[in-house]
């Protein structure tokens, strides 16, 4: 009946026939070296910067490579608990709450995995976050991405659908069929009964009922968190932000992993220290920086590359458009009638509606989230960044800049692949951006 | 009932209903301040100020309508185009407001709809196609009670001998005669047995059950609120979307008791009223759009949304019940 039986009769693997032998010990220890050192070099950037709030080294420990969290879920999963991977933002994290699991999310920003993956697949135009997430599992080299004993993938682009489909070599995976036409009525109809598909794989992993009960006491927890996370950004709509778009961005994906109750006390600390920051009147940015909101691919953690840059040349990212961003929490579950039923479909309303993924159509909603939040940030210029190979944001990019053109606001588009071969081009591009931008305010 | 919200305006609609509902019942059975007071004997209002309560002094406005239908004739239906102006100004000036706030049977809905809601049964989902064809329903109403009105009047046409049978069509089916008749003839205000209504017996029956599984099942096709949605788009009272602020959540349309698709679905309009909106509020309540829906009296907001946030009544009250065994 449980999950585990089942693994012995699983499929056999669809991309990988001989898993163990497809790569030397000595790539797999050359990778997860790789990362360690990314990861290092980015978290010792971000710990040194000026004027950083302290109650952030929470949550560098939490993301560092083979970090705590790793070692609690260990210690976890040996007592017989299970631990889910997310791959997008679509998934209801409440529910893998409420039925006793863990979450966690496998997306991948480190460089070095894209190798192997690149090796088995050999499509040098697919996303490297794609290609990164199925290396780190290929080889086993991020000790995070091994907890997971489930994977639930939307089936959201292309890259991601399939990466989903190819994780099942290794761990039994939920696809979800996200309806990427929004209908209205029927996709809401069509997107709850995967909600609910879930919730029943997710009953038969841990063996516990999904009650009714523990979904509304963890829908609470995360309206709390959301709330939270807005007031947090809230913060940065004044002159002077208190938190750098990177250490924001720091801080929404470690929810993504971390244990919402004990995410939500570290955060109220934050909250505090940055309240008191904006009260004396203390910025993390420089005088007179630009103002810049960051859209377009994911940047998952410590692929922070892109918006480092634009911090470094003298912009403030005091806002973003970002599924790895502020859209992460943004929204609340809202609760108008505790029947099964409606919780339910308020659940998947929320991880499905407001959701301005570009792999929706049409996605208008992300051109309103876009020009409202330039309003109330008072942003002054928007960097689009996407991933080589990520269709769907490229397309969006034309669509976006039009609609940015008419209203005058400037926006800059880059391309960015997972390493560090890009970083002068980009910079190069960014600062004469900023400056421009800056030029511009004078006027 | 949700502890996490923007606005609270249910507290402030509930006083307001039951001062109507008081008020309502005080007219009809003609407690006797108004008995002195002429003037309230010519408050028409729309609903359950039935005419079917005996000691009643005045009447719901609807009977009155009809019966300037049947009356009129003679007269060159004078009185009635005066009832009519009156009320389309009452329109204009209060709206739908009337709807939430006020009436008798809007509060019978709220009544059944939060008993189902105690006892966790999920409220009744139409399909769109079915929502839409409900819609009419009232305007048919409106229409059949005009059309079986006026000829009875008309004497020329010989057929005033069906007044017996046929005046006042609306009330032959509205559930507040049923209910105001039998309630009399249990109390013993009326003696058993004088002619049952069984039509209106029906629809009131008719009325508590599908309120009970369809939330505001009744103003669905109340003609009243008919009436009043033909003049939605001139009066002052209604509510206003800022689409710019609107990120499609479709928070609004879920909590909609009316199912009223245009807060939701309008990207280009301000005002979202329209037919079916009753300006209850809850959507006002919930969305989590700073600014972004708002009930509006003319020129001036009278409540915004704003961003969601914890209640203080969340916790100790809120017990869910555990689910299944
Ligand atoms: S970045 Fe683009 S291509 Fe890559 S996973 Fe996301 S949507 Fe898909
Ligand atoms: S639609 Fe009719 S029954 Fe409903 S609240 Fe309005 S007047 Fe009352
Ligand atoms: S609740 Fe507000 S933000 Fe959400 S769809 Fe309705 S109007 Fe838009
Ligand atoms: S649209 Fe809003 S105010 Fe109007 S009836 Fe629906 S919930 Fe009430």
């Amino acid at each position: 009946m449980n999950g585990a039986t089942k693994d012995t009769d699983r499929k056999r693997p669809r991309y990988i026939s001989d898993r163990k032998g497809f790569f030397s010990a000595e790539q797999a220890e050359r990778t997860r070296k790789r990362s360690r050192e990314m990861e290092k070099k980015v978290r010792t950037r971000l710990s040194s910067a000026k004027g950083r709030a302290k109650a952030l080294a929470y949550f560098d420990e939490l993301m560092r490579y083979d970090g705590v969290r790793a070692v609690e879920l260990k210690e976890f999963r040996e007592k017989g608990g299970k631990v889910v991977g997310t791959l997008c933002v679509m998934v209801p994290l409440e529910l893998i709450e409420a039925s006793g699991a863990k979450h966690i999310r496998l997306c991948s920003g480190y460089y070095e995995p894209v190798h192997p993956a690149n090796e088995l697949l050999g499509d040098a135009g697919l996303c490297p976050l794609v290609k990164s997430t199925l290396g780190s599992k290929m080889v086993s080299s991020d000790p995070l991405v091994d907890m997971a004993d489930m994977v639930a993938g939307p089936a959201t682009c292309d890259g991601k659908m399939k990466l989903a489909e190819m994780l099942e070599d290794w761990v039994p995976v939920v696809m979800m069929n996200l309806p990427r036409v929004k209908l209205g009525g029927t996709s809401s109809e069509l997107w709850l009964n995967e909600v609910l598909h879930l919730k029943r794989k997710l009953s038969e992993l841990t063996g516990r009922k999904v009650t009714k009960k523990a979904l509304v006491e963890r829908i609470r927890k995360w309206n709390e968190a959301s709330e939270l996370w807005n007031k947090v950004c809230d913060l940065r709509k004044g002159k002077d932000p208190p938190i750098s778009g990177q250490d924001a961005m720091l801080v929404v994906q470690a929810s993504q992993s971390d244990d919402i109750d004990r995410w939500v006390v570290k955060v109220r600390e934050l909250l505090k220290e940055l309240e008191e920051k904006v009260r004396s009147g203390g910025s993390v940015a420089e005088k007179g920086s630009a103002r810049i909101l960051l859209m377009g691919s994911p940047m998952i953690y410590p692929n922070f590359k892109i918006p480092s840059i634009v911090e470094e040349s003298g912009g403030s990212i005091v806002t973003d458009e970002l599924c790895t961003g502020f859209r992460l929490m943004a929204d609340p579950v809202l609760l108008d009638d505790l029947s099964e039923k409606e919780i339910y479909s308020a659940l998947a309303d929320r991880y499905y509606f407001p959701c301005s993924c570009p792999c929706f159509s049409p996605n208008d909603e992300r051109l309103t989230r876009l020009f409202n939040a330039i309003t109330t940030f008072g942003v002054d210029g928007v960097v689009f960044h996407s991933l080589r190979g990520c269709h769907l944001n490229n397309l969006e990019a034309t669509k976006i800049e039009l609609a940015l053109r008419e209203r005058g606001i400037p926006m800059v588009k880059l391309e960015s692949e997972y390493d560090e071969g890009d970083v002068e081009q980009v910079r190069t591009r960014v600062e004469a951006f900023v400056e421009m931008l800056k030029a511009r305010r004078k006027k | 009932m949700s502890d996490f919200k923007g606005r609270n305006i249910r507290p402030l609609r509930l006083a307001s209903q039951l001062l109507g509902v008081a008020f309502v019942l005080s007219l009809l059975i003609g407690i006797p301040t108004f008995g002195t007071f002429p003037v309230l004997r010519n408050i028409f209002l729309p609903n359950a100020s039935c005419r079917y309560i005996n000691s009643a002094p005045t009447s719901c406005y609807y009977y009155q309508v009809q019966d300037g239908l049947v009356q009129g004739s003679s007269g060159f239906y004078l009185d009635l185009l005066i009832l009519l102006l009156a009320v389309v100004i009452a329109i204009v000036l209060l709206g739908r407001f009337w709807c939430s706030w006020l009436c008798p049977f809007g509060a019978v809905q709220e009544l059944l709809s939060w008993v189902r809601g105690l006892l966790r049964i999920p409220p009744l989902r139409l399909k769109w196609a079915h929502r839409v064809l409900l819609r009419r329903v009232k305007y048919t109403l409106l229409f059949l009670t005009v059309i079986i009105s006026l000829p009875i009047g008309i004497s020329a046409l010989g057929i005033s001998q069906c007044q017996s049978t046929l005046a006042l069509p609306f009330c032959q089916v509205c559930p507040a005669k049923g209910f105001f008749t039998v309630s009399q003839q249990v109390l013993g205000l009326e003696p058993w047995g004088t002619t049952l209504p069984i039509l209106a017996i029906v629809s009131l029956l008719l009325f508590l059950v599908s309120s009970f599984f369809l939330r505001n099942a009744y103003c669905r096709i109340c003609p009243m609120g008919g009436l009043m949605a033909l003049f939605g788009r001139v009066s002052l009272p209604y509510l206003r979307k800022d689409p710019d602020k609107c990120t499609k959540c479709r928070v609004c349309l879920r909590v909609c008791p009316m199912d009223h698709d245009r807060v939701y679905d309008e990207m280009e309009r301000m005002d979202v009223a329209g037919e079916d909106c009753t300006l209850c509020g809850r959507c006002v309540e919930l969305c989590p759009e700073e600014g972004c829906l708002s009930l509006t009296y003319g020129p001036y907001d009278l409540v915004s949304s704003r961003r969601p946030r914890k209640r203080w009544w969340s916790l100790p009250l809120n017990k869910t019940r555990e689910n299944g065994k």
